[in-house]
């Protein structure tokens, strides 16, 4: 039965009846690849350290997580298996395609990488595990990349999911974060000791919480930590106000609130267009207002903090700990005034991580991030 | 010396926020010299863009010369544009770094009164909390004098101060001890970092982590198994412009008093209790301590030298040493070094370690390999088994950082034919971050107080006092040193050494 193929042979490679047909064929493209190696002298090796599932239903989706990995690759070599489950086709029957092929990433002679593209159509949610376990590389971690909101119920989202060591999302794609966010804490604290959960948005803010973190390593300023009064966050947002995406900044909170055992006394409440206002306290019953609020900001991708001023009081002082990007720049600037006097400022890079970077800072990393679990259970409460 | 400890920072938790130091004011002596350019400031830039200094950071530049804190960052920048690992250099972080740089004269000594009075500013102004570092940057001639004026005005008092000192520390025993005594006059042993920077390198740490990570090798690290070590640090490179330096260092204290003998301990050493600065120091010194001392008379036994005449280099040609500006044409200084040593402990007695450095070598490489025993009983016919070498680990220290191990396989044919095959780790494609640099990860070492990637007192005196019987053997023999041409592998003498033990040097 030959079945009419919509894949572009030329981005996921040739097509393969079965795990066995598929395995061979990689196994004929390292062998001639090899050779080809051995002609000009330079070893190719297989050294895969991972092996990296990736889901996706929409076809714009799984090419740029495949060129993501062809990126990745290059450093970080492995097996990278593709699964494209096109669920809104009704009607047609179910059906499973595999395709593979072999390169070197660009600039890396010695080391070769894999991508195989599992193509679903119909209703094959069932079908998918029993097709993606046979093609991981036995004895290496498995990371589960899903390119959308996770669907925390479904039962072939488990299925995968028992695969994996970890799973990656990105909260920043969550069309609801301040829903999605708090249940996101369900699912990893289900994985404690199976795997571990990271989140893309996650590791975007960790040069934030850097610098917020060293204001409070300066021993003068060390005593504001424990009289904050007010927190402001703002996140950048498209001209129209459409693409309105808070999650970083609601993990920041979240961070904050976790950090310094911060209890919520209202619960989230929309302000001005897309804001949000919540009131917090201290563990000493002092109140802090906490404000998320959009922003439209140039060349920021949308969600991404714009952001972040810190009120505090330590006695009769008062201070004012700011971080604030820099338009149109990949810069922010950190600065410290005490009574309305600026005592230090600095301009520090913030970046401009691009997913491949992201997942590579996620692989030093082993197992779940604690700090990011107590930041989810805060917002849990704010919810 | 006494600053309460600052309250704890309950935001620097987790994985990912874990190692900016203190905030500090970094005071660099010799300022306006060539470790400052080409290292410590590109390094402190490099951290700058890494988000990796504290919030209240000063840099204070101090040297002889007059000059305006203005000139002072210009000619900073000047050599970021040069030696900075990452390009182009970013100019709004450099600007906003440059605004906590300054610069004291201390052409006379009330250049220090000043140096104090700015730094107590400071302290009150930019957050720097009374912590200071000491960073040594001057020729080792100008150590004592500063540690006096330090002492004389009151630099290191009711303050958090360290040191941070470069090699060379002496030029033999009696003169390591009497700068030892120096600068504990002023500090305490704990407060002085002297940087031997092999040690910051990611692949030599990489050691400790392969050997006591790991339980598959340790059991096989011993006289029962490991027919002997070759460790080689090679340089393609020639003098350069440090001829003076070098002319009264050579090889064997410009590269075995520190570097190879630190491979030796680490290589050599017992697992220490834990990662700390105390249990992997004191381990390296009982090493370094059973390193069997190498006497006059035995030097000829067991030590090759050699001086490269000229040559070759990458296809260039190479001028001899006696050539190079600054080298007398009848200069006996070895830039060679081949050594046949002992460790006289329960685990290696009777292991030999092979040890050989040279400049103008055919490439730069630095590697151990760790030379398994023959597998005690042939099973194979000698025809089967002819392409099988020993196996070896071999810990890859630069360039190609890595680890590979070599096994025989049999060769995929009918019968048997066994072919020795290499299973590589390459450390730059398992890990996607850049390895830091060495100067970057021991500068914040320095500033965090963490002193296991430094050298100690009694190790620096240690390895002294095995160099320093070879140094009074040749000194004392009025002979020449072979001469090897640039661009090969030393002087047959050092193939010989190996040779009358049964062994060859490895291609490395």
């Amino acid at each position: 039965m030959t079945v009419a193929t919509d894949i572009d042979e030329a981005v996921w490679g040739a097509r393969a009846e079965g795990v066995a047909a598929l395995e061979r064929e990689l196994g004929r493209m390292r062998r001639s690849m090899g050779a080809h190696a051995k002609e000009q002298g330079v070893p190719v090796a297989r050294a895969s350290v991972l092996n990296l599932v990736v889901f996706a239903t929409r076809d714009t989706h799984a090419r740029r997580a495949a060129a993501t990995v062809d990126e990745l690759a290059t450093r970080h070599p492995s097996r990278a298996i593709v699964v494209l489950a096109d669920r809104r086709r009704e009607g047609t029957a179910a059906s499973l395609e595999m395709h593979c092929h072999l390169s070197h990433p660009s600039g890396a002679q010695q080391v070769s990488y894999e991508q195989i593209l599992i193509r679903a159509r119909g209703d094959a949610d069932q079908r998918l595990a029993s097709a993606v376990i046979p093609l991981l590389l036995p004895d290496l971690p498995v990371f589960l990349w899903w390119t959308e909101t996770p669907p925390l119920d479904a039962a072939y989202f488990d299925e995968l999911l028992r695969l994996a060591d970890r799973l990656i999302v990105d909260s920043g794609d969550f069309a609801r974060p301040d829903r999605t966010l708090p249940r996101l804490h369900a699912v990893a604290q289900s994985g404690h000791g199976r795997y571990g959960l990271t989140d893309f948005n996650w590791t975007r803010i960790t040069p934030w919480r850097e610098l917020v973190s060293q204001f409070f390593d300066v021993p003068a300023w060390r005593p504001f930590l424990d009289g904050i009064t007010g927190v402001r966050v703002g996140f950048s947002v498209d001209a129209d106000g459409r693409e309105v995406h808070p999650s970083q900044a609601l993990l920041l909170i979240g961070w904050l609130a976790s950090r310094l055992g911060w209890h919520a006394v209202e619960s989230l409440a929309p302000s001005e267009a897309g804001g949000l206002l919540f009131a917090m306290e201290r563990a000493d019953g002092t109140e802090i207002q906490t404000r998320v609020r959009p922003r439209y900001m140039r060349g920021i991708d949308e969600g991404n903090l714009s952001g972040l001023r810190i009120q505090a009081t330590d006695g009769a002082r008062q201070a004012q700990f700011v971080v604030k990007r820099v338009e149109d720049s990949s810069h922010a600037s950190a600065t410290v005034s005490i009574d309305g006097v600026t005592v230090a400022q600095r301009l520090v890079p913030l970046g401009k991580p691009g997913v491949s970077e992201l997942l590579g800072e996620e692989l030093t990393i082993a197992r779940s991030d604690a700090i990011y679990e107590d930041a989810l259970a805060a917002l849990v409460a704010l919810a | 010396m006494t600053v309460a400890p600052p309250l704890a920072n309950p935001l620097r938790a987790g994985p990912r926020i874990a190692r900016t130091p203190q905030p500090c004011a970094l005071v660099i002596f010799g300022a306006t010299g060539d470790l400052t350019a080409r290292k410590i400031v590109p390094a402190l830039y490099n951290l700058a863009l890494q988000r990796l200094l504290p919030a209240a950071f000063v840099v204070v530049g101090a040297a002889r010369q007059a000059l305006s804190s203005e000139a002072f960052r210009a000619s900073l920048h000047a050599d970021l544009v040069q030696f900075s690992r990452t390009k182009p250099i970013n100019e709004d972080v450099w600007a906003s770094f440059a605004e906590h740089v300054q610069y004291v004269s201390t052409q006379d000594a009330a250049g220090y009164d000043t140096l104090r009075e700015t730094l107590a500013e400071l302290d009150a102004r930019a957050g720097t909390n009374g912590n200071r570092l000491f960073y040594l940057a001057t020729p080792p001639s100008a150590y004592g004098p500063i540690i006096d004026l330090l002492k004389e005005h009151r630099l290191t008092e009711d303050v958090n101060a360290r040191v941070v000192v470069e090699k060379p520390f002496g030029h033999d025993q009696a003169s390591a001890t009497e700068l030892s005594q120096k600068l504990q006059d002023v500090f305490t042993e704990d407060e002085i970092f002297r940087i031997d920077h092999y040690l910051g390198k990611e692949t030599v740490q990489n050691i400790l982590v392969l050997r006591f990570a790991n339980g598959i090798f340790e059991p096989i690290w011993n006289r029962q198994y490991v027919d002997h070590v070759q460790i080689t640090v090679a340089e393609s490179l020639g003098i350069e412009e440090r001829g003076a330096y070098y002319e009264q260092a050579g090889a064997l204290r410009d590269i075995v008093q520190n570097h190879l003998l630190q491979l030796v301990a680490l290589v050599g050493m017992e697992p220490p209790v834990s990662f700390d600065a105390k249990s992997v120091r004191d381990e390296k010194l009982k090493v370094l301590r059973a390193i069997r001392p190498i006497t006059e008379d035995e030097t000829e036994n067991h030590v090759v030298r050699g001086q490269y005449g000229s040559g070759f280099i990458e296809g260039a040609p190479a001028r001899a040493y006696r050539e190079e500006d600054g080298i007398k044409s009848d200069s006996a200084t070895e830039t060679f070094l081949a050594i046949r040593a002992y460790i006289d402990n329960w685990r290696w007695e009777g292991t030999p370690f092979y040890l050989r450095t040279g400049k103008r070598l055919p490439k730069r490489t630095t590697e151990i390999a760790i030379q398994f025993r023959a597998a005690p009983h042939a099973v194979f016919s000698r025809e089967a088994a002819e392409g099988m070498e020993p196996n070896a680990l071999v810990l890859r220290i630069q360039p190609d950082e890595g680890i590979s191990l070599k096994f025989g396989a049999k060769v995929p044919v009918q019968g048997i034919r066994i072919r020795s095959v290499n299973m590589d780790f390459v450390y730059g494609a398992s890990f996607m971050v850049d390895a830091p640099d060495a100067y970057e990860t021991l500068i914040l070492d320095a500033l965090r107080g963490d002193a296991t990637l430094f050298t100690r007192q009694d190790e620096v005196e240690q390895q002294w006092r095995f160099v320093d019987p070879i140094a009074r053997a040749w000194s004392d023999s009025h002979r020449d040193p072979p001469i090897y041409p640039a661009g090969t592998w030393g002087p047959t003498e050092a193939d010989l050494l190996m040779a009358r033990d049964g062994r060859t040097w490895r291609k490395p």
